[in-house]
């Protein structure tokens, strides 16, 4: 958490996960349809094709003093550099898998990198919430064996179909409250 | 809060009248948080928060090539554009980042960004320290939180 000069609060969140996981889709959803919270501008640092090859970033304020600025990573291998300078300060993650069979080695790595990176911080100092999303596909994983799969018991675990929008703002809000009741009562 | 805030906006306001050519300056830290920014007057709305942002990653992205690269400390970062220019330097916990024309006095802004990131940098190691990581929130800041959760429900 840190306060900018105005004296507003602000907490930083990451959605992370593998390459085409719907990090981007999500965020934008979120920009684009939820109402009730005010949004400053949406940053894209994306290559020709419209795959992220740094970050997207949007401030959104839950009151004017309060804000929380959501940042994606780009989920590609080769920019893992990317995603560390991004990862700097985050206040909480929120894990997006893909639930797709074929792409269980591309979350697992993801988290693993994820967990390399911030150590025993993630789950403890830092609130971490598993989206598991894309759950229309056909060859959607059981929620259950996923999250075995992913090592993720632990932690709470939310479902969606972000190009539908479905489960994606109730995502964002537990991940927000998570980071907030951190803040107050250190839980 | 003991740091005078209003130190920024003085040190930012400093740099942008010292150079006709100086068309923003934003401070941001090194998590992409855009901390104060000042601008002249112009007709087109920019996303500050935004530019900041990447700013910020810019800049740490050139730091983490030249470590690669076994280059030393990075000075500044300068992007030239056929309209203007962007340049990024550190200022200790913070990076200092200079939107100009084309024509600005390049030896101008690097005296005057040195100059300012040394006045800056104090202040701002801190500002960015007035955060332990463990301690707890009270008194108006738990106020501002519980009215930002309240908030958050009603979604």
């Amino acid at each position: 958490m840190r306060r900018d000069a105005q004296g507003r609060l602000r907490f930083k969140i990451v959605l992370w996960g593998p390459s085409l996981s719907g990090k981007t889709t999500c965020l934008r959803w979120i920009y684009d349809e939820v109402t009730g919270l005010n949004k400053g501008g949406f940053t894209s640092v994306e290559d020709p094709t419209g795959r992220t090859l740094y970050f997207d970033y949007t401030p959104i304020s839950a009151t004017g003093k309060v804000i929380f600025d959501v940042f994606t990573t780009a989920g590609q291998r080769r920019h893992k550099h990317q995603r560390k300078i991004v990862l700097q300060g985050a206040d909480g993650i929120m894990f997006v898998a893909d639930s797709s069979r074929s792409q269980l080695q591309s979350n697992i790595e993801s988290l693993e990198e994820l967990k390399g990176l911030l150590g025993n911080q993630l789950g403890k100092e830092i609130p971490m919430l598993v989206l598991l999303n894309k759950r229309d596909l056909p060859d959607a994983m059981p929620r259950q064996e996923l999250v075995s799969a992913l090592k993720v018991e632990g932690f709470p675990i939310y479902e969606s179909i972000a190009v539908k929008g479905l489960g994606v703002k109730r995502a964002f809000q537990a991940i927000a409250r998570e980071v907030l009741l951190k803040r107050m009562y250190n839980v | 809060m003991t740091v005078d805030v209003k130190a920024f906006e003085r040190i930012l306001a400093d740099v942008i009248k010292a150079e006709s050519g100086i068309k923003k300056v934003i401070l941001v830290d090194r998590t992409g948080l855009t901390i104060a920014y000042t601008t002249r007057f112009s007709y087109f709305k920019v996303d500050v928060e935004g530019i900041g942002a990447i700013a910020s990653a810019v800049y740490c992205a050139s730091e983490e090539q030249g470590k690669s690269l076994e280059l030393g400390e990075l000075q500044i970062v300068t992007s030239e554009f056929e309209q203007g220019k962007i340049f990024a330097s550190s200022c200790g916990k913070g990076i200092l980042c200079i939107i100009t024309d084309e024509s600005v006095n390049i030896g101008m802004v690097r005296l005057l960004m040195k100059k300012a990131s040394e006045q800056l940098k104090a202040i701002l190691d801190e500002f960015l320290a007035e955060k332990p990581a463990v301690q707890l929130a009270g008194g108006e800041e738990e106020e501002e939180l519980k009215a930002a959760f309240g908030e958050l429900d009603k979604v």
